[in-house]
């Protein structure tokens, strides 16, 4: 029959044409819930791990800073998923679907997990309680359009706008480094209330640096896969600036920076041994990831610098720390 | 890290909850009332935060300073509750900057004087630290300004809950929701703080107001999540109640049961060229047109609804008037409503329906009865010349009926852009035109004044001077056509020689409606009515002596090309014509 069109193609009585295409398959409900898990809750677990080796880095005692530090991670990247959704459809689809149709429960999720993180700084004191905020303050400028409306405000008859921070080449990049690097190197000094002073001013300066240039390319790396998206919206990247082959030269310089950084600690014995062999073993993987940016599928993409920390716990607890 | 104490617990339960509920109701802004919900949840958590710093203080001097830091949170809450309640319940023209400087005058004094060290022991005449079972605080002995911030709050809580109040009892579930949760999470606080002014708690110094914000927090998300509360937020209702006055088509008037105006919306206003300033506060009667036709159709003194032709900025329209009794709270009746609206079209249609039945009815039905009766003696005598001749005519008529039936369509098309053209011109026209109907025809064309008028006003005169020739039985049918401009209104006349117009036929179209017995012949006349109505002008009819008809059309001059507007209104045909409505004049109110 010329006219098949309207049979029922399939045993449960529906047509293709019928079929809804926004219920997910149960088949992919697997991918989509490991979609999430690989987004803010992925980053909230690295978060912490990071939080834990900078505190055995230090030398401070154990704290909730690793906990807070993650609750933190979730709260911002939640909320930043959920912002950004319609723009991350076209690098990373599954999760921007995910924030879409979840967006008002991640918000609360969100909301929540900034709150706890917020108590538990409370409980440790001020100064925690202050560091716990700033990440909230960063985040304010890095996501929403207040710097925009406070830049109108001041400036109504110079006509400048101010550029949201996310817009802004590099410095978007450099700020969330900035982030990592105050929360991670801060966090276990203030949740465990012990001064700058306590530890040495040249271990802690030399970690910040460590960090803040290892996030800077944690943070780079992934805009390889988003760069068509990033293009499409005007956000400015390395990889949109310079193209693949050029960031991942600057990466790689970064990572001999951070490289350097090492060996000026492990000269000055600012940090046990096992910690160095740790944050080694870590820097290496991350190495040869941005090595492979570009031959990355863009999921593997999406975790793999992150990676780099998780190696870098492993190794810590394989040295018995 | 020593171990907590009960009471910092419990508090921690209410940071986490007051600021994940104050992070979502920022992101609702610019949503009414979002940011001075943030505003009124964050003073609850900074207030219960640093609580718990007092309490987990070692000396009093510490916790005397976290105590004072406190104070920002405290005075924030009522100053974010009165505007978040104003803003969210749509009254947002209060929530000014004036108006919140003015508000926050004596909260901000108190964080002076807190930042000043509390001079005068002003806030606490004297502190101790007291050791209990929940925890180590400081017990505030509270001075003079204490009492006064405390006044202060339960004011400000006080008259924001009043909009609230009113929510509840709206016929709208969610807001009734949002409402209860609201005054929920905003009544725990208020019971602790009662209940610690009081003496209630048995712990002496305690003050429980920050711990009941857990319940707050909790009330808060749940009225942001379940209820919506900013994403479906009452705020614009009383402004879309307002548009929809302002906004209506339909001229409003709001009469006050004094018999003064008390408003009157834009198309009223603009319609009958009314100063709004000017008539509110004037009486009724010197402002609302036709008020005492209106006044019985209230009363219900008047048999049926019927319209009323009252001339405004698009001259003569026929107005249907309903008027609607204020009632208040008491069933007491506060001013009536009197909406006109505007059926012209409405009554237009109907006409044209029932003419166009009507010549279906009947005249399509008597020519063709005509047409095969002839055609039939044809058949029988095929060299009858006059029956030919008879069904020639009679198809003739058809024809003629056909044309004119389009024509009327044609007139009301309301795809087409109303035009307009120089009356000289519109005149020189239909004199060329009605050449082309009868050569023999003597037209006269008397003195044109150079006005523009829309261009329909052609086919009017058009349908006149053809009937004036067409039905007149002298040898050679003269006809004149006068014009003249008076306030706004132009009035043509056009006069002939002819056997004059059977008055039932004027008669038909003054009632507007047909019946089967009384109705007029063809469609010609009714052309010329639609159009004049169309037009919002007027029609009359006179003898002529010693014999025909003068037909006096008069519309308003189309002035959309020059002046723009700013006519005025008048009423129209009673005699009690005012002008102090407008710039276009009353009706020339011509014989019959």
């Amino acid at each position: 029959m010329a006219n098949e069109p309207t049979s029922p193609s399939t045993t449960d009585g529906t047509a293709e044409q019928s079929r809804s295409r926004l219920t997910i398959p149960n088949a992919s409900a697997l991918r989509g819930i490991a979609a999430f898990a690989a987004g803010a809750p992925f980053t909230a677990f690295v978060a912490a791990v990071e939080v834990a080796i900078a505190t055995a880095a230090l030398g401070v005692p154990r704290s909730t800073a690793p906990v807070a530090v993650g609750l933190v991670a979730f709260a911002v990247y939640a909320a930043d998923h959920v912002a950004d959704a319609e723009g991350d459809m076209g690098s990373t689809p599954a999760r921007a679907r995910i924030a879409l149709r979840y967006g008002d429960q991640l918000m609360t999720a969100a909301a929540v997990s900034y709150g706890a993180a917020v108590a538990l700084a409370v409980v440790a004191g001020p100064s925690a309680l202050a560091l716990v905020l700033v990440p909230g303050a960063v985040w304010i400028g890095y996501a929403s359009d207040w710097l925009p409306t406070v830049g109108d405000l001041a400036a109504p008859l110079a006509a400048v706008s101010v550029p949201r921070l996310k817009d802004v080449f590099l410095l978007n990049s450099a700020a969330v480094a900035l982030a990592w690097a105050v929360a991670v190197v801060a966090a276990p000094l203030a949740f465990g209330v012990v001064a700058v002073d306590a530890v040495g001013t040249p271990t802690v300066a030399l970690l910040f640096a460590y960090v803040a240039l290892r996030s800077f390319v944690d943070v780079e790396v992934p805009n390889v896969r988003d760069v068509a998206a990033d293009a499409a919206r005007g956000v400015s990247t390395l990889p949109v600036a310079y193209g693949v082959g050029g960031t991942r030269r600057v990466l790689l310089g970064v990572d001999a920076l951070a490289a350097g950084l090492l060996a000026v600690v492990a000269a000055t014995g600012a940090a046990p041994r096992p910690v160095l062999v740790a944050l080694a073993a870590g820097l290496a993987f991350s190495v040869a990831v941005t090595a492979l940016a570009d031959r990355l599928g863009g999921a593997a993409l999406g975790v793999a610098p992150d990676c780099s920390y998780l190696v870098a716990g492993a190794v810590l607890l394989a040295l018995g720390w | 890290m020593a171990a907590l104490s009960p009471l910092s617990v419990a508090l921690l339960v209410a940071v986490t909850v007051g600021l994940a509920a104050a992070i979502l109701a920022w992101r609702e802004r610019p949503e009414p009332g979002a940011t001075w919900l943030a505003v009124l949840l964050t003073g609850q958590v900074w207030w219960a935060t640093f609580l718990v710093f007092e309490l987990e203080a070692a000396t009093l001097p510490a916790k005397a300073l976290w105590y004072d830091v406190q104070w920002v949170g405290v005075v924030a809450i009522p100053v974010g509750w009165l505007f978040f309640a104003l803003e969210y319940t749509g009254r947002d023209r209060y929530v000014t900057p004036f108006s919140i400087a003015l508000v926050s005058i004596v909260p901000v004094a108190t964080v002076a004087v807190a930042a000043a060290g509390d001079p005068g022991n002003l806030l606490a005449v004297d502190r101790v630290v007291r050791e209990t079972a929940v925890g180590t605080f400081l017990d505030v002995a509270p001075g003079p300004l204490y009492y006064i911030i405390a006044g202060y709050t339960y004011l400000l809580g006080a008259v924001g809950s009043i909009p609230l109040l009113q929510l509840i009892r709206d016929d709208a579930r969610p807001f009734r929701g949002q409402s209860a949760a609201l005054l929920v999470g905003t009544a725990a606080p208020w019971g602790g703080s009662v209940a610690y002014l009081t003496g209630a708690i048995p712990i002496p110094g305690l003050d429980p107001t920050p711990l009941v914000f857990a319940v707050s927090g909790v009330a808060y998300l749940f009225a942001l999540s379940r209820f919506r509360l900013l994403t479906l937020a009452p705020a614009p209702r009383r402004r879309a109640r307002q548009l929809v006055f302002e906004q209506l088509h339909d001229p409003v008037f709001v009469v006050g049961t004094e018999g003064l105006l008390v408003d009157l919306n834009e198309s009223a206003a603009e319609t009958f060229g009314i100063d709004r300033r000017d008539a509110i506060g004037e009486a009724a009667a010197a402002v609302v047109p036709k008020y005492d036709s209106v006044r019985e159709l209230a009363a219900g003194e008047a048999d049926k609804p019927r319209a009323i032709p009252i001339v405004g900025r698009d001259g003569q329209r026929p107005y249907e008037a309903t008027v609607r009794e204020v009632v208040d709270d008491h069933g007491r009746t506060t001013a009536r409503v009197i909406a006109f609206h505007d059926v012209g079209a409405y009554l237009g249609q109907q006409q044209r329906l029932n003419v166009l039945n009507r010549v279906f009815r009947h005249d399509v039905r008597t020519e063709t009865n005509l047409i095969r009766g002839y055609a039939e003696q044809l058949r029988a005598d095929p060299t009858d010349e006059r029956a030919l001749s008879v069904i020639e005519e009679s198809a003739g008529r058809m024809l003629e009926l056909s044309e004119r039936t389009r024509t009327a369509g044609e007139l009301f098309d309301p795809t087409e852009e109303a035009k307009s053209a120089p009356l000289p011109e519109v005149v020189d026209e239909v004199v060329a035109g009605v050449r082309g109907v009868d050569p023999d025809a003597r037209i006269e064309v008397g003195s044109v004044p150079d006005v523009r008028v829309p261009v329909v006003l052609r086919v009017v005169l058009e349908n006149l001077c053809s009937n004036a020739v067409r039905h007149n039985d002298a040898e050679s049918p003269w006809v004149r056509i006068d014009a003249a401009v008076a306030d706004g209104w132009v009035e043509v006349t056009v006069a002939d020689d002819g056997p004059g117009i059977d008055p039932a036929e004027y008669d038909v179209l003054d009632r507007g409606t047909e019946t089967p017995l009384r109705h007029g012949s063809g469609i010609g006349l009714w052309i010329v009515k639609w159009g004049v109505d169309h037009l919002g002008g007027r029609i009359s009819f006179d003898e002529r002596d010693p014999r025909g008809t003068a037909v006096t059309v008069c519309v308003p001059v189309d002035r959309s090309e020059s002046t723009g507007g700013g006519r005025g209104a008048s009423t129209l045909g009673d005699g009690s014509v005012d002008d102090e409505w407008g710039t276009l004049g009353s009706l020339p109110n011509a014989g019959r």
